[in-house]
């Protein structure tokens, strides 16, 4: 079924290439008949609805306008049964009897990722977590939380200033600046041993740090030899490496999906855009030239066998506000995916490279939004008293 | 230069540490603290505490002196000096400001700590950027006075900190600054 669609697609699409891409990521809508009356079923009933809103791929419909029917319910023996199946042909997508997990979350996480895969054959989201700096008083710290924002939690208490969290790529370790001794620094948290370490300290500004698609350096910005440049290093703080050499500031890089090139912000030709570079360092590649002001670049890893494509997102400032976007390689040109008036920023990608994070403020006050690139739509999540900036998806 | 790297690794802090170290993993919560699958709730969901280490591992390069905050809370003895929107560059009229911290570090040995802020207009890491760009300004002109820049360093706070908490000219004019301060060894 799923193939066909993907051929009729590819057929309208030579008429039709706009409509098409459009039409081909619709949302596949299911109802959600949840996990019967129980306690524990109508916990988990919510946990799953929610995630299926979240999902991107995804939506919520009442049983008269779904194509697919969710039902599930809970053994007496604590595990949980559920499948899900397609309202025309009656095929079963899914048909599944999940051990009983005293995590109801977490339980509820793990089917749901698995009715998207069943039904899009994608990676689903539900199960990842999101890294990002709370705000408590004039203080920011570490914190992470469940995608959803859900199960909040202060990794740091005590580092006084904290920006620019970014995860390792297998999801064990966190890097982030911190002025835990006045100067802005760049530590690792290990998630596991619950140690951290200085990556880089040297004078001036330590910041921006991202790990390598392999997880085995970092690309930085440091100001160690005058403006703020880029540089890489290994994560054993060995083999640094000046990748810039201009007379404006560049900061914050990402990896290219290949781990070959960077893209950054400079400004050494007066407003901040974006350009990218070998990792090996050369010349620099302007990518963005309009609006005129453009920065946060974060490129998109999706995994193979994904729908979709490596996209680099990023934050316009366009009538003195700040909106995310995302940079169109065919035309050069910026698509604003989250311009509404607001002030929109610190984009950043789910795994599955569909949907993104973002710190939204309104009136002065910030939460987090999830944005799915394909539809444009924007989902709510739960707000921090105090306010949170920079989330940054985890693996 | 990595086995020097090496050689320098040790432990800060552990008198901090050691009651917190690996004693306090939280179990998880088996409803969620949140009481509800809905995202659109408007009641913040509880945070649970801090649980990490405080003792810190130096393991990568790089050095700088060890300054503690209560060393930077001696401020307000040098006017700050402003700067124009998205810009590093020290305007004549701010000059006289650099003038007078450099006759302070004249027939001494302090120390200073020269500090770069922004207005809130720009994102958070160009801004952290553009704070060290004035900060390093501010120290160029202090070089060109005579001062050894090894009693100089400097620190950006991007858009962080600000001097006023207003949303208006008047408050992102003064929040666009360096601020100075001496340290007393």
């Amino acid at each position: 079924m799923r193939l066909l669609i993907v051929m009729m697609l590819v057929v309208v699409s030579a008429a039709n290439a706009q409509v098409t891409v459009v039409k081909g990521f619709q949302k596949r809508l299911v109802a959600v008949n949840g996990f019967g009356t129980t306690a524990l079923g109508a916990k988990l009933t919510e946990v799953v609805a929610n995630d299926v809103r979240l999902s991107g791929y995804l939506g919520l419909a009442k049983a008269e306008g779904a194509e697919f029917v969710q039902q599930g319910n809970v053994r007496t023996d604590g595990s949980v049964e559920c499948y899900v199946t397609h309202v025309v042909t009656k095929k079963m997508f899914l048909s599944k009897a999940y051990p009983g997990n005293p995590d109801l979350r977490r339980l509820a996480h793990t089917i749901s990722d698995e009715i998207v895969n069943a039904i899009t054959g994608q990676r689903g989201i539900a199960q990842t977590k999101i890294a990002f700096i709370l705000k408590r008083g004039r203080d920011k710290e570490l914190a992470v939380m469940d995608y959803d924002g859900a199960n909040p939690h202060q990794l740091t208490t005590a580092d006084r200033l904290c920006a620019h969290p970014r995860w390792s790529p297998d999801g064990t370790r966190i890097i982030y600046t911190s002025y835990w001794q006045v100067f802005p620094d760049v530590l690792e948290v290990n998630l596991f041993s619950r140690q951290r370490r200085v990556i880089a300290r040297f004078p001036g500004l330590n910041t921006g740090a991202e790990y390598s698609p392999d997880g085995l350096w970092i690309a930085l910005t440091l100001s160690k030899d005058g403006n703020p440049e880029l540089y890489t290093m290994g994560v054993d703080g060995s083999g640094l490496r000046r990748l810039t050499n201009t007379r404006g500031a560049e900061s914050s890089p990402t990896w290219s999906p290949d781990g070959r090139q960077i893209a950054f912000v400079s400004d050494e030709r007066g407003s901040p855009q974006i350009y990218v570079m070998s990792r090996d360092g050369g010349e620099l590649e302007r990518l963005t030239v309009s609006p005129s002001y453009n920065t946060e670049p974060s490129w998109s890893h999706p995994p193979a066998g994904s729908d979709m494509k490596p996209m680099l997102a990023l934050t316009s400032r366009v009538g003195g506000k700040f909106q995310v976007g995302i940079y169109d390689s065919g035309t050069r040109e910026v698509i604003a995916k989250a311009a509404d008036g607001d002030d929109n920023e610190d984009p950043s990608w789910s795994p599955n490279g569909r949907m993104l994070v973002f710190a939204k403020t309104r009136n002065w006050r910030s939460r987090f939004y999830l944005l799915d690139v394909v539809t444009g739509e924007q989902l709510e999540l739960p707000a921090f008293e105090g306010g949170a900036s920079e989330p940054s998806w985890g693996p | 230069m990595k086995s020097k790297v090496l050689t320098r690794t040790m432990i800060l802090a552990l008198v901090a540490t050691l009651s917190l170290v690996g004693c306090k993993k939280k179990p998880l919560q088996p409803t969620g603290p949140t009481g509800s699958g809905s995202g659109n709730t408007a009641t913040p969901p509880p945070i649970t505490g801090s649980d990490i280490s405080s003792g810190i591992t130096i393991a990568g390069p790089g050095e700088r002196p060890l300054v503690k905050p209560s060393d930077l809370e001696k401020r307000g003895e040098f006017t700050p000096v402003y700067f124009d929107y998205d810009s590093a560059k020290i305007k004549p009229s701010e000059m006289p400001k650099i003038t007078t911290v450099s006759e302070a570090l004249k027939g001494n040995s302090k120390k200073l700590v020269i500090e770069g802020y922004c207005d809130e207009r720009g994102t958070a890491e160009y801004n952290r950027a553009l704070g060290e760009r004035r900060a390093q300004a501010a120290l160029a002109e202090l070089k060109r006075f005579g001062i050894d820049a090894s009693r100089l360093s400097t620190i950006s706070f991007g858009k962080d900190h600000p001097l006023e908490q207003g949303h208006d000219d008047t408050a992102w004019s003064r929040n666009r600054r360096c601020e100075f301060v001496t340290l007393d060894k």
